[in-house]
């Protein structure tokens, strides 16, 4: 017998009770919910240690990533326009495509990331990126990130957002929420262990 | 309604002044009190080193001595829990019993004043102008929930608060780390005795930085094992059970 | 009256200074839970739904993996079954193997210490490199972790910032601990770029999907996985859960209960291998299907471990995971390691004093301390019961059961006050040492009843 068989053999004979699939409605129905949704989001974003932008009318979205970025030289993205406040903006101060390099490993030291999230939820700040280029690495491995998410796919909570998280054909997405950070030295809490050091979510 | 007194061992040796309050209180409140003779131990010491087999026998001992009462009522939540939650298990089922089983009619005295009798004063006015720091035992507040456990999202409650607050001219407040362990844990205390008593230490000194005057509790056994503490360390705090506020000047 | 780890929480206890930092630090991490917790008004609510989908889930095994399997081979994915450690190791070597890998990058892996996986890689001549920052710094003193979600928890920045100079050039002196981290940040950097294949555990897998779901704040795993080619992700059968509705409500609870956070940073979903790479899942058992027999203790498998039982537990605070002798220490380890075996690991079901504010604090309900007490009341019959706890439980019981001589107990008892004092404080004596015995009254309630003195 093969080990899977074995396994799978030694769960079904030893498993003494079934217990039945609960039922989440009434906790989706108490689940934590928002008045507002953008401030809420705004204030978990600080909270997890990210920086946060809403867009106004007639800002361009360039300026305010400059504004946030003012030394950042190799900047990447595989955006070549986003919808702010339903219309198109160009991307113009990215400098190259992440897949434009060979080797994943060459994307070391670009100074910023524009990343398209897909959905932002307001309990915690994540926002739901979806591998949509060949090098990934691009999420981690870029010094700061900008996650540009729309106002209106702000979510209250975990519930909803994995009701409308799709993952994408590369079979990859991630929540992103905040910047990278530990406190495996006494607890100390520094923001950028191996991913990026700053994270800013721009609402448009 | 007739109550039967339960004196756990180390009250009953240790503390007698808990068992008199107690029955002063509970008397005082109108209730018919009585005293079976001869108690011993609930079994709690033995069951919790791992020896239940060792508290069978005592435990039918116990449901024959409180046999005839409406209630059973002692002023020792841990030994009471212990009763409640485990002896169903230890004593045979009753075919045709004309009670409720032991495990059913026991209550923890402060519980039982506060969720049966629910007095709105106390029966002769009581002023006690001190502070005082609850102590929110464990097994109080995990097993018998006395108060709202620190790690539940629910509601803020505390019995013992809510009965202390009938005292007249009383402060009360509550340590920092407002249901921790004091340490004690039955035989745990001599096998981990260096954790135990440093965790006695904390536990006291929390209480004292509150500026209370008394550490108040309803069970001994933390009185017992933190008074163990201020009195090595001349520390300047003193032990005392509920009751003996509830009942002060009776 | 002592065990393994009573002896070495008094050595902990030595040094006054650390016991008490340690103390003061996880309960600092327990607070910050609170204030996530409290911040969920649905959290008992959550935590119950969490127990009920874990014992759903662990009780449906056979199924759920199989759709599982059928998912991620659908995605792509080589799917591997180890029934233990030494297979999981096996399999691993044997990927790595194939693909001449020489360098490999590991996020953590509580299954990999678990399986003790670096020791057979380097043995092998690989080259395994930690890339969790407290991993790394356990790794090169060649330490284990002594917490599960903080493994270099009992360490000081001092000690680091030496091993910091020696290992990765930083300034002598310099303990800083964010220049410490980035010094940390820069050295592994290059590690990732130069691995090979990197892995990692799982915190979830979902049946529905296929997909491996791994949380870090860091983003080492996935740092790791974007680099190479090759990925391993192996985790054990208890790993499981049916879709993304209950991915909805382990990642609520799972930060919030292990750091305090609402989510950690980075909670990759992992279905497919990358273009001209491979994706490799392992499934492991190594004794779990065997705590599905143990109807006390299956509860066990609903653990997510996100350690706030530890960071709770106030002997495990004043003790330090050092003290235990199973890898996973605090409470779920006090558990754990009775299960993979009672008689090599029953030290550790002493550090207990069953206050159970582990079993409060657990987002998916294990018993924990119901489980201890059981423990204790099977010690006996493993015959590696404490002597003397069995001499006086056998000796209270002698006592109680026979009234009579409780009572003259009693009333001698008082003439116990008035011993000299070197008879009652000795070495014999463990409550003693630091503390006065209680006094016995002149008078016992009983004799006052009996003389009618309580009116």
């Amino acid at each position: 017998m093969s080990s899977r068989e074995q396994i799978l053999a030694a769960a079904k004979q030893n498993t003494l009770k079934r217990y039945n699939k609960p039922d989440y409605t009434e906790l989706e129905k108490q689940a934590l919910t928002f008045d507002n949704k953008i401030e809420k989001f705004c204030e978990m974003m600080k909270a997890v240690g990210g920086q946060v932008a809403v867009l106004e009318e007639g800002q361009n979205i360039n300026d305010v990533i400059k504004a946030h970025f003012p030394d950042a030289k190799r900047i990447a993205t595989n955006l070549k326009e986003v919808t702010c406040l339903g219309q198109p903006q160009a991307i113009t101060c990215a400098t190259f495509h992440p897949d434009d390099v060979e080797k994943p490993g060459e994307l070391n030291g670009t100074d910023l990331a524009i990343l398209q999230g897909h959905l932002g939820v307001c309990e915690n700040a994540a926002v739901w990126v979806k591998q949509d280029m060949e090098q990934r690495t691009i999420f981690f491995i870029s010094e700061a990130i900008v996650l540009i998410v729309d106002r209106n796919t702000l979510v209250n909570n975990m519930h909803e957002a994995y009701k409308k998280v799709e993952t994408g054909d590369m079979g990859y997405a991630t929540f992103i929420s905040g910047p990278s950070k530990t406190a495996d030295i006494e607890q100390a809490l520094v923001m950028g262990a191996h991913g990026a050091r700053v994270a800013l979510a721009i609402l448009v | 309604m007739k109550v039967g007194l339960f004196i756990p061992c180390y009250i009953n040796a240790v503390y007698p002044e808990v068992g008199v309050a107690s029955y002063k209180l509970l008397k005082s409140l109108g209730i018919d009190v009585d005293y079976p003779l001869d108690q011993t131990c609930c079994g709690q010491p033995m069951a919790n080193a791992g020896f239940e087999n060792e508290s069978k026998e005592l435990a039918k001992r116990f449901d024959q001595l409180f046999e005839q009462y409406d209630y059973i009522v002692g002023p020792s939540a841990s030994c009471v829990v212990f009763v409640r939650d485990n002896y169903s298990k230890f004593l045979p089922k009753k075919e045709h019993k004309a009670h409720k089983c032991t495990d059913e009619r026991i209550y923890e005295i402060c519980e039982f004043i506060h969720d049966i009798v629910k007095p709105t004063a106390l029966p002769k006015a009581v002023s006690f102008p001190h502070k005082v720091s609850i102590q929110n035992s464990c097994h109080g507040v995990r097993l018998m929930h006395l108060s709202a456990p620190s790690e539940h999202t629910v509601p803020y409650f505390n019995k013992l608060r809510n009965l202390l607050s009938l005292v007249k001219d009383i402060e009360i407040v509550e340590p920092e780390r407002i249901d921790e362990c004091c340490g004690f844990g039955g035989m745990f205390a001599a096998e981990e005795f260096s954790v135990s008593a440093q965790m006695g230490r904390d536990k006291v000194e929390r209480h004292i930085k509150t500026g209370a005057e008394y550490i108040v509790g309803a069970d001994s056994s933390c009185m017992m094992h933190q008074g163990g503490i201020i009195e090595r360390e001349k520390l300047p705090i003193k032990t005392c059970h509920v009751v003996e506020i509830l009942a002060h000047g009776l | 009256m002592s065990t393994k780890h009573s002896k070495s929480a008094e050595a902990f206890q030595k040094n006054k200074e650390m016991a008490k930092w340690h103390d003061q630090t996880l309960w600092l991490v327990r607070e910050k839970r609170d204030r996530q917790s409290k911040g969920v008004p649905e959290w008992e609510l959550l935590r119950e739904m969490a127990m009920q989908t874990k014992l759903y889930s662990n009780s449906h095994l056979p199924e759920l993996l199989e759709e599982f399997e059928k998912n991620a081979i659908a995605n792509g994915v080589h799917v591997h079954w180890a029934k233990d450690a030494e297979e999981y190791n096996e399999i691993i070597y044997g990927i790595l193997k194939k693909h001449n890998v020489k360098k490999f990058i590991k996020s953590k892996s509580m299954l990999s210490e678990e399986c003790e996986l670096n020791e057979h890689l380097i043995e092998k001549g690989i080259d395994v490199v930690e890339s969790d920052l407290g991993e790394r710094i356990i790794q090169l003193m060649h330490k284990k972790p002594s917490h599960i979600v903080m493994p270099a928890i009992h360490i000081k920045k001092e000690e680091i910032g030496e091993l910091f100079v020696k290992e990765m050039d930083t300034e002598p002196g310099n303990n800083d601990q964010t220049y410490l981290t980035h010094a940390a940040r820069r050295n592994l950097r290059q590690k990732f770029i130069e691995a090979e294949a990197a892995m990692t555990g799982a915190n979830f897998v979902v049946a529905s999907t296929g997909e491996a779901v791994v949380c870090t704040n860091e983003g080492n795993a996935d740092m790791g996985t974007s680099q190479p080619k090759i990925q391993i992700t192996a985790f054990g059968i208890d790993k499981i859960v049916p879709n993304r509705e209950a991915l909805g409500i382990f990642t609520r609870l799972l930060a919030r209960s292990a750091t305090g956070q609402p989510i950690t940073t980075y909670t990759a979903h992992y279905q497919k291998p990358r273009h001209g790479g491979e994706l490799h899942f392992v499934i492991v058992d190594n004794g779990r299907t065997e705590i599905l027999k143990d109807e006390k203790h299956v509860k066990t498998m609903n653990c997510i471990r996100c350690a706030a039982c530890m960071n709770t537990c106030p002997v495990y605070r004043r003790s330090g995971g050092y003290s235990y002798t199973y890898f996973i220490p605090g409470p779920i380890g006090i558990n754990l390691g009775m299960l993979k075996g009672a008689k090599k690991y029953y030290d550790n079901v002493s550090a207990c004093s069953l206050c159970h504010s582990c079993q409060d604090v657990c987002p998916v309900k294990v018993d924990l301390a119901d489980q201890i007490y059981d423990w204790r009341q099977k010690l006996d019959k493993f015959g590696v019961a404490s002597s003397e706890k069995k001499r006086m439980s056998q000796g209270i019981k002698f006592l109680m059961e026979r009234p009579k001589l409780f009572n003259f107990a009693m009333s001698a008892g008082h003439l116990l006050n008035s011993f000299p004092r070197f008879m009652v404080y000795n070495n014999l004596n463990d409550w003693g040492k630091d503390r006065e015995l209680p006094k016995f009254a002149k008078e016992s309630f009983n004799e006052m009843w009996k003389k009618n003195k309580v009116k």
